[in-house]
């Protein structure tokens, strides 16, 4: 079944340059690099500290709060200390520092048993205690996706493998070596909340995995596959949702407003694990790409190996690198060192040259309107930009600035070349500021 | 001819009459102190004072419940003039300014990466919180020379500099600075730690060569422990600050401003009467001698406070640089006023 | 009806008191600096046209008229319109503290508007019967606001923009108020 269009979004080139690429595991690092905070909420707090012997899956910190995550050791060895160290988001953060002793020696794992008989509760818990957060870069944590309030009853689950970002092909590659656990770990979240009902979303320039999970669910009525066209950002929840369900989440509301929950076909991939095999998230697939690699691969990648380590593994960077991005050129972080680790929301690691990442001064706006054209929120970037600049934050509110997903589609379009969201992501901030100050 | 006068008249009572029963109806009560305060406040409505406008603080100032000490940028004649009018107490307070704490010139520091963003300092901080090496450091983008009301604040080689002259203390460049940097400072305070790094003293130096790395040399030197150390950063506490300058020249960075000055070594003469004064005043303990003896001032314990030579009555200290050669005269003494000559000759 | 329409469409568009007879150009320029205050304003003057209208059309036709007292017009008009003004004035000091000091000197100043004057001897000009110059004062204030806050909606914009320092403030001011009453000449022939 095609999907309904959203409004707006732009036409980025797809540059799957590892598409055909198959996974393979890259050799675990001598030292890894775990944050306490790999996830949207409180940071983890720490069960073992330095000196401490730990095991591959053994917890190491736990959940701090409602909105939390658990972290799990993905090696065996010795913690060698708890420190601040580079994080991709971009600042110093607290990290566990665990030197690997190689043997992969791990815990004992718990499968649940048969999920199909399980109750949601347990399941629940299950996925709380692997510590599974969406994968899919937001990272924020699955117990708690999968429990909304009981005024917002959820009747719709869809699981995003649209990849909509140019470059990234980890969730591309999942579906292709692994529909199976992708699969099942959609009927674990349909049990969870109670449907017989699930999407999952593909994007239709990636024709083989659509083909192969059509064939898979085949067994499985409830499961319908929609292939979708080509437009990013297809892939963002509030878009996906309006493609499969033609819904409209509210202005600053979440997809339980509408009665949905997404979840990225990777977070599905490690809740099966997690429930079937008892298996806590400690590793996951990265696409290194980019131009400025020499061989663009997709890596399976244990969380806390420094990413140099996966730019050496695609064969080092060819050309004076430009810009190293953690996520997609879309949306993704631009990284000041590659000491950071790889963490549960890296799907991707883009290392980019002179050509592809060129440092242009920004131009007068000439009111083209591209970037209103693009903006699939409807909103009108050029003006809250404008807005922005002048510090009229309150008109900027009233003009929906908060409601911007931060994609990029406005300033990929804007031929004067402005730092659209970077504005408007400035405007957020100081928003936000001015309703704490009250 | 009287059709015409008694028309006109008519129409003016009529409205007359009609604007009185009106302004009974619609009366405002204005004060007429409001009026005398507003234009005495200085109608540019920056919002210091937490008001939207002066109008807004003449009205809370005639009603009490506002200071006439929060507004920074009358002077001080304009606040006295008030205080006359509305019958409150004035005191006159150090005029404050505000300082930028930090010496992070283009010249100075280390960047992290390539910014390549909006120009504006709160924007650059939402990018990996800021391309300074230095976390703590001046963005120099100047979100505070745009909002400045004054032109007292300019970005000058990626650092901001305050205009101490034009500068009123309204506090907006204090409120807008990402990395409240900027702290308002009474203009006695020459002093100053310009430096906001709570980094450890190995990374500072990593980032910036005019940073504090927390040697503790200041502390050492200070007479009146004036400094404390709080998150690996040097701060003085004004109040028990003697502004001698000693943490100054023992910084080995330079991140400390010495404003005051020049500061010169004490050396006593012979005039000395022994009188122990400066002794006692002396905070560093670096005059020693016995009552009625010369004194000697020990040059490597002084501070250079020049507390000394404000005391001394007999023209007997002078301040000489470290070479020894004298900058400043001893103070000469007080002329004793003879006692005026009794009128007319005592019969 | 017909003709109570068209004259309203005279009024408001075709014959803009601001943009085409270049009356009340002191409160255009003075008070559009923002929409709200601009607003407030166009308020402030429908209600003292549209009063004055009646008032004046009513001294003139039932007092002046028949006592052969039409050389007073003027100093009547002005008497009449002052105290109108005098009485709004009166009413928003109390009703509205804001927009009172928002507005300023140039709420009194609609006094001295020559629109409403303009209103006032129009009316009694053309020789209006009572709803011709209802509906006439009542779109001339239309009109007068519509300019006004479109004036302000545009100069709200350009405030931020990048003017060349000799054309900043008055100045490219005057110059858009030009261009809007070039625009606004698109309307000529509208009404026949």
């Amino acid at each position: 079944m095609i999907g309904r269009m959203f409004r707006g979004g732009v036409h980025p080139p797809e540059k799957k340059l590892s598409a055909d690429v198959p996974v393979k595991p890259l050799p675990v690092p001598e030292q890894v690099i775990v944050p306490l905070s790999m996830h949207i909420g409180a940071p983890a707090k720490p069960v073992v500290q330095g000196g401490d012997e730990v095991k591959l899956g053994q917890l190491i910190a736990e959940s701090s709060g409602f909105v939390s995550a658990n972290i799990h050791s993905p090696v065996s060895g010795v913690v060698r200390t708890i420190e601040p160290r580079d994080h991709p988001l971009g600042r110093k953060l607290p990290c566990f520092v665990i030197d690997n002793d190689g043997k992969d020696d791990a815990v004992e794992f718990t499968p649940l048993g048969d999920w199909p008989t399980a109750e949601p509760k347990a399941l629940i818990e299950a996925i709380h205690a692997a510590g599974i957060v969406g994968m899919g870069g937001a990272t924020f944590p699955t117990h708690v996706k999968l429990s909304p309030p009981p005024q917002f009853p959820i009747d719709t689950v869809i699981a995003n493998g649209v990849e909509c970002e140019p470059y990234l092909t980890s969730d591309h590659r999942l579906m292709l070596e692994h529909p199976d656990r992708v699969l099942e770990g959609l009927r674990i979240v349909m049990r969870v909340l109670g449907l017989d009902k699930g999407f999952i979303g593909i994007e239709q320039n990636k024709p083989d995995a659509i083909a192969l999970m059509r064939e898979k669910v085949a067994d499985h009525p409830g499961v319908e596959v929609l292939a979708l066209p080509v437009r990013y950002p297809q892939g963002a929840e509030k878009q996906l949702i309006y493609a499969a369900t033609k819904r409209e989440i509210p202005s600053g509301g979440l997809p339980m407003n509408v009665g949905c929950l997404v979840q990225n076909v990777g977070t599905l991939a490690a809740i099966r694990d997690a429930v079937v095999e008892g298996k806590p998230l400690v590793e996951r697939i990265v696409t290194v790409t980019g131009e400025a690699v020499a061989q663009p691969v997709n890596l399976l990648v244990r969380l806390g190996t420094p990413i140099r380590l996966l730019i050496e593994a695609a064969g080092g960077a060819t050309v004076p690198t430009a810009k190293v991005i953690s996520g997609g050129p879309m949306m993704g972080l631009a990284q000041y060192t590659d000491q950071t680790p790889v963490i549960k929301g890296s799907s991707g690691l883009l290392v980019l040259g002179p050509e592809q990442a060129p440092v242009i001064e920004a131009g007068p706006c000439i009111r083209c309107g591209a970037c209103v054209r693009g903006c699939p929120m409807g909103l009108q970037p050029t003006e809250l930009a404008r807005l922005v600049q002048n510090d009229d934050f309150a008109a900027a509110e009233a003009w929906g600035v908060l409601d911007c997903i931060e994609c990029g589609s406005c300033a990929f379009g804007c031929p004067a070349h402005i730092k659209l969201v970077h504005w408007i992501r400035f405007g957020k901030a100081e928003v936000m500021a001015r309703r704490k100050k009250g | 001819m009287l059709t015409a006068i008694l028309t006109l008249t008519g129409v003016g009572l009529v409205a007359a009459i009609g604007l009185g029963i009106a302004s009974r109806v619609f009366a405002v009560q204005v004060d007429p102190l409001v009026e005398q305060v507003a234009e005495l406040v200085p109608g540019v409505n920056c919002g210091a004072c937490g008001n939207a406008s002066c109008n807004a603080y003449a009205e809370m100032l005639v009603a009490g419940t506002a200071g006439i000490d929060e507004c920074t940028v009358m002077s001080d004649e304009a606040r006295a003039k008030i205080a006359e009018i509305l019958n409150i107490e004035f005191t006159k307070t150090d005029k404050p300014t505000a300082v930028v704490l930090c010496q992070g010139t283009t010249a100075h520091i280390q960047l992290k990466y390539h910014y390549d963003g909006v120009p504006s300092c709160r924007a650059a901080q939402l990018v990996a919180e800021g391309y300074t090496g230095c976390d703590y450091g001046c963005l120099g983008l100047g979100d505070c020379e745009r909002v400045c009301p004054f032109d007292a604040i300019h970005v000058v080689d990626g650092l901001a500099v305050v205009d101490e002259e034009k500068c009123t203390a309204c506090g907006k460049c204090v409120d807008v600075c990402p990395r409240n940097i900027i702290e308002l400072h009474t203009t006695n305070q020459r002093v100053h730690v310009l430096c906001s790094s709570q980094d450890k003293g190995k990374i500072v130096r990593g980032v910036c060569d005019v940073g504090c790395i927390a040697c503790r040399k200041c502390v050492k030197v200070c007479p009146v422990e004036a400094i404390e150390f709080k998150d690996n950063l040097a701060r003085i506490i004004t109040e028990k600050c003697i502004q001698c300058g000693a943490c100054a020249r023992a910084c080995p960075t330079g991140s400390i401003l010495d404003q005051g000055g020049p500061h010169y070594i004490a050396k006593i003469n012979d005039n000395c009467t022994g009188c122990t004064l400066c002794a006692r005043k002396c905070p560093a303990g670096a005059i020693s001698g016995e009552k009625k003896l010369l004194h000697v001032v020990d040059e490597k314990k002084c501070v250079r406070c020049h507390v000394c030579y404000d005391v001394c009555n007999f023209e007997a200290i002078a301040l000489v640089d470290e070479q020894g050669q004298e900058m400043i005269a001893p103070k000469p003494k007080k002329k004793k006023k003879k006692a005026a000559a009794p009128q007319g000759a005592a019969s | 009806m017909t003709g109570l329409l068209l004259l309203a469409v005279s009024a408001v568009l075709v014959n803009n008191f601001v943009l085409a007879r270049f009356l009340g150009i002191c409160p255009f320029l003075g008070v559009s600096k923002k929409i709200e205050t601009a607003v407030g304003m166009g308020m402030a003057v429908i209600f003292v046209m549209t009063v004055a209208g009646v008032v004046t059309w009513l001294l003139y036709n039932y007092v002046l008229f028949p006592l052969d007292l039409v050389y007073l017009q003027t100093i009547v008009f002005i008497l009449v319109i002052a105290s109108l003004v005098q009485f709004v004035e009166m009413v928003i000091q109390k009703v509205s503290p804001v927009l009172y000091q928002a507005l300023g000197i140039y709420l009194p100043l609609i006094t001295t508007n020559c629109a409403v004057l303009g209103v006032a001897v129009l009316n009694v000009q053309n020789e209006h019967s009572f709803a011709e110059m209802l509906v006439f004062s009542f779109s001339a204030a239309l009109g007068f606001t519509l300019a006004l806050v479109l004036f302000a909606g545009i100069r709200e914009r350009i405030e931020f923009n990048d003017v060349p320092e000799s054309l900043k403030g008055t100045a490219i001011a005057l110059i858009t108020a030009g261009l809007l009453s070039l625009a606004f000449m698109g309307f000529a022939g509208l009404v026949k």
